[in-house]
């Protein structure tokens, strides 16, 4: 006999994982919900103004040469900058090149993917490269004026790379 | 002298070191203690019976809220505790429109759990087993269950008690609940059998 004074035992334990696997499977966690609470806490730990998503349009490819990787450009915008980025394959096996433009020029472009943080200066012509990023999830954080801590960030929605 | 414990740590444990090296400032295990936990909260506040959205919407404000407070936090260790709380409370503030603000004593208590007709579709048959017996729990039982199930041993007590179920429900012994799930299990020569 058993009863619910008793230890916790290993029938027990195996009862609970199998509690476990029905639920996790019958009414799973939302697959991006993870990846939006850390996109709402890091806006709220940046004071960040969020850029909205203007378009995301396949760019039609030249001629009929066919591309491995599909060129995809996206806008966003806020109230004080605008970002176009357009993504391709990397020379680097299996990464991600991006090429970018701000409309301020001078900002800094912080990109957070899987990997962690990359941050870039735009040039004078608010044009940037990164050619080292990896596939998957990716937003970027703009400071149009690096040098006033007080100045807010935009930071733009997720995207799929 | 004692033997160092070989036990590995539990789920709240995790959660609490991850949250305690935050405060010290390593920003970046906010990430990981988001990641341990919310499978836990998801299931907590699905176990309160209010749709996706809310449930999702619930999860994130616990996790703001915690930032935001994170520096009043007594017991960082507890954190998972504390979460657990706010995603309950969270739930029905929001499944009732938000008229107004509730205490936790006045989260009323969970409903019977339920799976749509989609959902025990996608379950194998050992599955289906376990949930017809579940089903038979006491809607408190059910509930304690199915949110303990995503922690590990070590955390079954402070999460019983963040539900609002007295002190002994379970861990370090069996309690009531998962004594009346193993008795109803062993009764079935079907669960047994596989």
């Amino acid at each position: 006999m058993n009863s619910h004074k008793d230890a916790i035992d290993d029938l027990d334990m195996a009862a609970l994982r199998q509690l476990r696997e029905l639920f996790a499977h019958a009414d799973p966690v939302p697959s991006d919900l993870t990846e939006r609470i850390k996109f709402e806490l890091t806006v709220q730990a940046l004071h960040a103004e969020v850029a909205e998503l203007m378009d995301s349009a396949l760019l039609a490819t030249r001629g009929t040469k066919v591309e491995p990787t599909p060129t995809e450009s996206v806008t966003f915008n806020a109230a004080s900058v605008s970002l176009m980025v357009t993504v391709n394959a990397s020379d680097l096996e299996g990464r991600v090149r991006v090429d970018g433009y701000v409309t301020t020029p001078g900002a800094t472009v912080e990109a957070v993917s899987t990997d962690g943080s990359t941050l870039v200066d735009t040039d004078a012509n608010g044009r940037f490269v990164l050619d080292d990023l990896p596939h998957g999830p990716i937003h970027f954080v703009i400071r149009v004026d690096p040098d006033d801590e007080n100045a807010r960030p935009v930071i733009t929605p997720t995207i799929q790379v | 002298m004692t033997p160092a414990p070989t036990a590995p740590d539990g789920l709240g444990t995790l959660a609490g070191k991850a949250f305690a090296a935050y405060r010290d400032g390593e920003r970046e295990r906010l990430s990981e203690l988001v990641d341990l936990v919310t499978p836990v909260l998801w299931n907590a506040a699905r176990s309160q019976g209010a749709n996706p959205a809310t449930c999702e919407d619930a999860v994130q404000t616990a996790f703001l809220q915690l930032v935001d407070r994170a520096e009043s936090i007594n017991e960082p260790a507890a954190v998972l505790g504390w979460l657990v709380v706010v995603v309950k409370r969270e739930v029905w503030r929001l499944a009732r429109g938000a008229r107004r603000e509730i205490g936790v004593e006045e989260v009323p208590e969970a409903p019977t759990q339920s799976l749509g007709p989609e959902a025990q579709a996608v379950l194998s048959e050992r599955q289906s087993v376990l949930w017809k017996h579940v089903s038979t729990l006491s809607p408190r039982c059910q509930e304690l269950l199915r949110v303990i199930a995503f922690a590990d041993r070590p955390d079954y007590a402070a999460i019983a008690e963040s539900l609002g179920m007295p002190v002994g429900s379970i861990g370090p012994t069996r309690g009531r609940c998962l004594q009346k799930l193993r008795t109803t299990l062993g009764t079935d020569p079907g669960w047994a059998a596989t």
